[in-house]
């Protein structure tokens, strides 16, 4: 079966430094990937190729086998939702306004909002229970809220493919929570996710695989069982070997907490 | 992290508060009566007072006026309020599309630099050319109008690096082209031997005077709006998501580059029209907008027909002011929308909850 997005040797480069060198790994419909890994390793980068903002200096991104380069970027948000990390809204647009833009792509030149494109704000909102802020001002909201507003943005643009950048940074435990919550209950809709995620205690238990980028190594798939272990970690995060007990105590604390 | 404490306190303190705009089409409706009520008011005031009833019946085809009050209304009245109504609209219109593009609330139509090459082009018109005319168009007028859309095309291709133009970049360059060139003009002032009057009549020129057009230049500057404004209504949705910024922009499907071009061209046409007919009429541009943000919200698709009949509507009754204020002569139309919409606005700003500002 094709892959819903599919990386296929791809490398970036901001100038003359390399990013991402050769990276090759593949989504499934409805497939949940945590992607992970220090800090300026090229996550974002990676959520942007998949997303058709960047484009890759060599090899391909795919977009159920067709090559992403080929579609309008239109037809990609069509397909495929970002959800950026940071945004900075300068003017006070109501929750619902905000939402709003992510029928951005099926509008006509000339067009306003249709039936069809009320229905999809509607059930994204509902999706995300962001209903209940539609009259509220974007830049009013706490983290969470704002969070969950953004990915209802994504949401509207119904796509087959979410991918969020950093979903659950800056969020008390108890929106960290709620956000697994979410994610879980996308999921579970046959909504693919791709999610960089810092917080490796909230991985098992929603996501189905995890991506590992690492420094020396490059891209390490498997199941978060596989990956999440001392020493693949210690490598990709440039642990010194004495810090080995202390991650390794970490990750078994997180196993105790799931248990 | 401090900053996300601060954020959620905010958001605490300010719980179940919500906002819901007004309907926009009540307000087109509303701000369009206003504008018809205007133009009758302002066809009556001036030297010569004419009841608004006899106007009324005059206006829809009757014989109610003498010949003297016919001339002085639809010769020379006239073609005056339907100048300031279009000046005021462009200037808004350009206005409210610059705020969009930079995502600045400070910007205004001459934020790319369009005032400088206008005071030159302008310059030149008066210290050098004063006796040409184009298409009834004074080279004055007629220079303000290249000068402006000269400056920009400058400002821009100085601002384009490898192929972009970072928003930065163009103000930067808008702000040093437009002083170099307005500070240019002052070596023709200078020059200038015929001391005095030229001096006079570029001063008018500046502060912004509505003068006396003729129909054809009306028509130009007409059908000039109206493709701007056509232009603008496709545009407005790719503001708001612009916006959200540039990524997101890109990501949904708007072709920013593309977007900022159009959006530039056709402020810079709006503006460069509002030159040839007002000359720089200051306050304008900003305010509008401002307003009706404060009243509709930042949707710029509610915004532009709203904002287009509001800058009329507030140019025709500041220049409406302005010519009868101390009649027989006259004041610039400028010193006006300066006084009116200096204080009106800061009452808004007052008034205004600060998170709901813009």
């Amino acid at each position: 079966m094709t892959p819903l997005l599919e990386f296929a040797g791809t490398s970036f480069y901001y100038g003359d430094r390399r990013i991402l060198d050769e990276i090759s790994g593949s989504v499934s419909n409805g497939e949940c990937v945590a992607l992970v890994g220090p800090n300026g390793i090229g996550k974002t980068t990676l959520l942007r190729l998949a997303a058709g903002t960047l484009s890759p200096a060599t090899g391909e991104v795919r977009l159920s086998g067709q090559p992403l380069k080929g579609f309008k970027q239109r037809a990609i948000a069509r397909s495929i939702a970002l959800v950026p990390q940071n945004v900075d809204v300068p003017f006070a647009f109501t929750v619902e306004e905000f939402i709003e833009q992510g029928r951005t792509p099926f509008l006509k030149m000339f067009g306003g909002l249709q039936a069809t494109d009320r229905k999809a704000i509607e059930e994204a909102m509902d999706l995300t229970d962001t209903r209940s802020l539609r009259r509220r001002i974007f830049n009013q909201l706490s983290g969470g809220e704002r969070q969950r507003v953004k990915i209802a943005l994504g949401l509207a643009q119904q796509p087959r493919l979410l991918l969020l950048d950093e979903p659950t940074q800056h969020l008390d435990i108890g929106r960290q929570l709620e956000m697994a919550d979410l994610i879980r209950s996308l999921r579970a809709r046959g909504i693919a996710i791709l999610a960089s995620m810092h917080d490796l205690t909230l991985i098992e238990g929603i996501f189905s695989s995890v991506w590992l980028l690492s420094p020396e190594e490059g891209l390490r798939k498997g199941t978060p069982e596989e990956i999440l272990q001392p020493e693949f970690l210690g490598r990709a995060f440039r642990c010194p070997p004495h810090h080995y007990s202390a991650l390794e105590e970490r990750i078994r604390g997180r196993r105790e907490r799931v248990l | 992290m401090a900053r996300q404490v601060t954020e959620n306190a905010v958001a605490l303190r300010s719980y179940a508060e919500e906002r819901q705009f007004p309907r926009h089409g009540l307000w087109v409706g509303m701000l369009t009566m206003a504008l018809l009520v205007a133009i009758v008011v302002s066809l009556g005031v001036g030297a010569v007072g004419v009841p608004a009833k006899k106007l009324v019946l005059a206006l829809l085809g009757g014989d109610s006026l003498t010949a003297d009050q016919r001339i002085i209304v639809l010769s020379v009245r006239l073609p005056r309020i339907v100048a300031a109504a279009l000046v005021g609209s462009a200037l808004s219109v350009s206005g409210l599309l610059f705020q969009g593009l930079f995502r600045n609330p400070l910007a205004d139509p001459y934020v790319i630099g369009s005032s400088g090459g206008a005071v030159l082009g302008a310059s030149v018109g008066v210290f050098l050319l004063s006796s040409v005319t184009v298409a009834g168009f004074g080279a004055t007028a007629l220079l303000g109008f290249l000068g402006a859309l000269c400056s920009i095309l400058l400002v821009y291709a100085l601002a384009r690096v490898h192929g972009r133009t970072p928003v930065v970049t163009l103000l930067l360059a808008g702000f040093a082209v437009s002083t170099m060139l307005s500070y240019s003009s002052y070596l023709l002032e200078v020059l200038d031997r015929d001391f005095g009057t030229g001096l006079r009549v570029l001063a008018s020129w500046l502060h912004g005077t509505i003068g006396q057009p003729t129909w054809g230049q009306l028509i130009i500057v007409t059908i000039t709006l109206a493709l701007g404004f056509a232009a603008s209504i496709p545009l407005a949705h790719r503001l708001n998501t612009l916006s959200l910024g540039e990524e997101y922009a890109t990501h949904l499907g708007v072709h920013v580059q593309q977007t900022r071009i159009a959006i530039i061209v056709i402020g810079s046409l709006l503006t460069a029209a509002a030159v040839a007919l007002g000359g720089l009429i200051s306050f304008v541009g900003l305010v509008v907008p401002h307003m009706m943000r404060m009243v509709l919200g930042p949707n710029h698709t509610r915004l532009l027909p709203a904002t287009a009949l509001a800058g009329a509507l507030f140019l025709l009754l500041a220049d409406t002011v302005a010519r009868t204020i101390i009649a027989p002569a006259e004041l610039s139309v400028g010193v006006l929308t300066a006084f009116i919409g200096g204080p009106f606005f800061l009452y808004l700003l007052r008034k205004t909850k600060q998170e709901t500002l813009l």
